[in-house]
């Protein structure tokens, strides 16, 4: 069984079951970018993006990814360049501990990409099932606004 | 992860430093000794004096923290303050990085591993890694900096008083010497000066007080950055543990089956009250698990919510008075009198903890997500029956501590799985064992009394407080049961408001069947909740404005004036007394924590029926500011961490377990329910305070009071309920 994740090939176990994607990235492959929260799809810790779509790793069986273009935060800086959305976090300082804001980019990140434009409405309403639990909200949402910018300026 | 440079032997100044002699002359290792927390030993007799206190029996003549010099001008600074998002390795790399005077991009922070000098002894917690390490860090920084000028000097053969030295670079006309340089030329051993150095004044001061960027966030937001949970090892084996779904259960029967022949099972371990499981993937060690039979003795009756409730009330009589000032009389018909409850709540830390244990002949590696490091050496060392020197704990990256990484044990399961493996083993929680087999935030009662004059003077004030053990807890029981009430419990319970005839403080301890401790502030929060929604009510009986009276009646002490200064700051901050859109209302509220005093207004509106928080406006006197930018992060943290507890938060026991065992049913504050925050500084002068506590506690009380602004009605219990 072969996964693929930032453009690279990894042959993984086929145990024939539904194992989540996220047990595979973490604990198999050691992408360990991509953290865990609370196994049941709630804290949104564990987003990554499948074919461009933010999703909950911990809630993907990883049969159903299989021929399918993963990213994980390992691979959203493209070339040495931090993505709009990494770049705008570290601007605004807007991590505390970290360990929400692989899940936070990510979920930020398929947000951009079909929304070059948000509202403060869609930016809550896209980044509002992300848990922080050191309180970042009103920084992420800043910088997600800030992002929207960079992107826009490296267009332009 | 820290071990490749650091000097094995030291030898000790007549000033009391350290001197690290390293295998080669190409690095230079100055260590000091930092005391207990609170105490700001003169770096003079840091050695000495902090021996003494070092009861453990620390050997001689190491260090707690220390600088490495290294020829590439790359200064480390080695200490064991834990970075888990309040920004501390940032705040310690900008008060060395001004005394020693180099380039910002020189200075790297190094989490030390346990045994490679002395331990810290304090962890990190109680919001004083900057307040313990402000002073002995200059000192150390600034002698430092003195020894590599006369080092100079005398090479060049000119005054040292000649010399200049910027940006880690000593000058004299056109000679000029990095900091590097003059490490890598140096010949021979190095002398401590006898005389302390001379620190900069503060408007010398090029970093501290400066909106530095963390230094750890780089690793952060490209996932590079380890923390426990991330920890592997080549060979390591996954550890599961049978833990009781119900408080108090004990193991009574175990029937292993086949469990140890099952695939890829490396090791199983039935003894008392342990049974656990190792073996080459987690899903193999969670299925050898659940084909044991285990059963567990459950105490009854079941414990409910009632119970605790019942436990934890305020008994007239009952407690220890823990502060008192004049008298008070509770009787007659102008006494207010108002009760307050908080409940139980999680850290809900997102990243669930974890420990990697390598157990060999030669010695045990661990790493673990923890405050407190050398805790965990000891306790490792103990189950493994090992020398304390046989054992290194390598400090991680924590996804959020918030006081439950306290915990001292975390690890001893891995260890004692991987002495029986003979490979590294790594144990994780989940989220479930997290909410039931940790401890929680203690629930609080709390009845205040008071009378107020006509002209809004408070003429007495009493708070009485009920709560389960906070601190008490890491001592033997017997010591709760004679001292009578908990230090940590009584965080913010203590009245700092002026009172014309007396006031008096009473604490209360309840001994809870269920685990308890420390939790962001400890009583700070459920504490600010009941003395300023009192103070409130108090100013509402007398129809004075809330601001107005609290100016009033606090202190004409420097204490009071700050708080005073802080108050009208956060007040003038949201535009108090100014009118607001229809439906919203401004409640003010203030706290004083770990030498830090917070007021906050926050401004709401009830929207179907639930209390929405707009714009929560903070300002905070933290004394001398490091980094403004992290006093103004941990302020927004801590307020929306409260508002959690003041809005959504409880957790509530229902037959002999918690109501919850995951965020389904117990939800965290989201990003739609947080408010914007505007932080403003009013401090700036004398040493810094602590930041990682005090701003929640106000968050609840102003909350409480703009819901009474608006509404008139009096929410008295956590969280607040329309």
């Amino acid at each position: 069984m072969e996964l693929r994740i930032n453009g690279t090939n990894y042959a993984i176990a086929d145990l024939g079951d539904t194992r989540p994607l996220l047990n595979v990235i973490r604990d198999e492959l050691n992408l360990t970018g991509t953290k865990i929260g609370c196994a049941i799809g709630v804290c949104g810790a564990c987003t990554v993006h499948i074919d461009g779509v933010a999703v909950r790793a911990c809630q993907t069986p990883v049969n159903s990814v299989v021929g399918k273009e993963i990213r994980t935060i390992e691979g959203l800086a493209a070339d040495g360049t931090l993505h709009p959305v990494q770049q705008a976090f570290l601007e605004l300082q807007a991590p505390q501990c970290g360990w929400c804001m692989s899940g936070q980019m990510m979920t930020a990140a398929a947000l951009l990409a079909q929304n070059a434009n948000p509202s403060a409405d869609d930016i809550v309403t896209a980044m509002d099932n992300n848990y922080c639990r050191c309180g970042t909200y009103h920084r992420i949402r800043q910088a997600v606004a800030r992002a929207a910018a960079i992107q826009q300026e490296r267009n332009a | 992860m820290s071990s490749n440079n650091t000097p094995k032997r030291w030898r000790i100044s007549r000033r009391g430093f350290l001197i690290g002699a390293g295998s080669t002359g190409a690095v230079l290792a100055l260590g000091w000794l930092v005391g207990l927390p609170r105490i700001r030993l003169a770096i003079s007799d840091a050695a000495e004096g902090t021996e003494k206190a070092f009861s453990r029996g620390a050997p001689k003549a190491t260090p707690t923290q220390w600088f490495v010099i290294k020829s590439d001008n790359t200064i480390e600074l080695y200490v064991q303050k834990i970075e888990m998002g309040q920004g501390i390795h940032t705040a310690l790399a900008q008060i060395a990085a001004d005394e020693l005077d180099i380039p910002w991009e020189n200075i790297r922070v190094i989490a030390a591993t346990t045994g490679s000098a002395v331990d810290d002894p304090n962890g990190t917690g109680n919001s004083e890694s900057v307040v313990s390490h402000y002073l002995p860090l200059r000192q150390a920084a600034g002698t430092l900096r003195d020894m590599l000028r006369a080092d100079v000097a005398s090479t060049w053969g000119v005054a040292a008083s000649a010399l200049t030295i910027s940006d880690g670079v000593i000058r004299h006309n056109d000679k000029s010497m990095t900091f590097g340089e003059v490490v890598a030329q140096h010949k021979g051993e190095w002398t401590v000066p006898e005389t302390a150095p001379t620190l900069k004044s503060p408007d010398q001061f090029r970093y501290i007080g400066k909106a530095q960027p963390r230094v750890d966030l780089p690793a952060k937001i490209v996932g590079d950055a380890k923390y426990g949970h991330d920890m592997r090892l080549p060979n390591m084996l996954w550890g599961v543990v049978a833990r009781p779904t119900q408080f108090g259960a004990t193991i009574a029967s175990v029937d292993p089956k086949d469990a140890a022949s099952m695939p890829g099972v490396v090791s199983v371990i039935v003894e008392d009250q342990f049974v656990a499981v190792a073996a080459e993937h987690k899903s193999q060690a969670m299925n050898a698990l659940g084909a044991m039979q285990i059963t567990w003795n459950t105490p009854q009756p079941l414990l409910q919510q009632a119970d605790i409730d019942a436990a934890t009330t305020v008994q007239a009589g009952s407690g220890v008075i823990i502060q008192t000032e004049g008298a008070v009389d509770w009787t007659g018909d102008d006494v207010i009198r108002m009760e307050f409850r908080s409940p139980m709540a999680v850290h809900a830390h997102l990243e669930p903890q974890a420990a990697l244990v390598d157990v060999r002949d030669d010695g045990v590696d661990a790493w673990v997500s923890t405050q407190v490091p050398v805790g965990l050496h000891d306790a490792i060392a103990e189950a493994l029956e090992r020398d304390k020197t046989q054992v290194k704990v390598h400090p991680v990256y924590l996804g959020g501590g918030f006081g439950r990484r306290l915990e001292p044990t975390l690890g001893v399961e891995a260890a004692r799985l991987s002495r029986a493996a003979k490979r590294p083993v790594y144990v994780s929680w989940n989220r479930a064992e997290e909410f039931r087999n940790g401890f929680v935030r203690p629930p609080t009662h709390h009845v205040m009394q008071g009378k107020v004059s006509a002209d809004g003077t408070i003429t007495a004030i009493e708070h009485h407080f009920a709560s389960g053990d906070v601190l008490l807890t890491i001592f033997p029981p017997a010591v709760g049961t004679f001292i009578g009430w908990d230090i940590g419990a009584a965080r913010g319970a203590k009245l700092y408001y002026t009172a014309s005839t007396g006031k008096r403080t009473i604490g209360q301890r309840v001994a809870l069947p269920i685990a308890t401790s420390f939790w962001r502030g400890l009583g700070l929060l459920a504490n600010g909740f009941a003395i300023e929604s009192m103070i409130d009510e108090m100013a509402h009986r007398v129809g004075m404005d809330a601001l107005e009276f609290r100016l009033k009646n606090l202190p004409d002490t420097r204490f009071g004036e700050r708080m005073k200064r802080t108050l009208t700051a956060a007040a003038n901050a949201a535009g108090w007394g100014k009118p607001l859109p229809a439906g919203r209302a401004h409640g003010i509220a203030c706290s004083a924590d770990a030498g830090t005093c917070v007021a906050q207004v926050a401004e709401i509106s009830i929207v179907d029926n639930q209390i929405r928080v707009h714009h929560v406006y903070a300002a905070v006197d933290a004394g001398l500011v490091i980094n403004p930018t992290g006093v103004q992060t941990q302020t927004e943290g801590g307020i929306v961490m409260g508002l959690g507890s003041t809005l959504i938060e409880q957790l509530t026991v229902v037959d002999g377990t918690f109501s919850a065992f995951n965020f389904d049913r117990y939800p965290l504050l989201r990003n739609s329910q947080a408010p914007d925050i505007t932080v403003v500084l009013t401090g700036g002068e004398d040493d810094p305070g602590g930041m990682g506590e005090p701003p929640i506690g106000p968050v609840a009380g102003a909350v409480a009071n703009a819901v009474f602004a608006l509404t008139g009605k009096r929410l008295t219990t956590l969280p607040l309920a329309l």
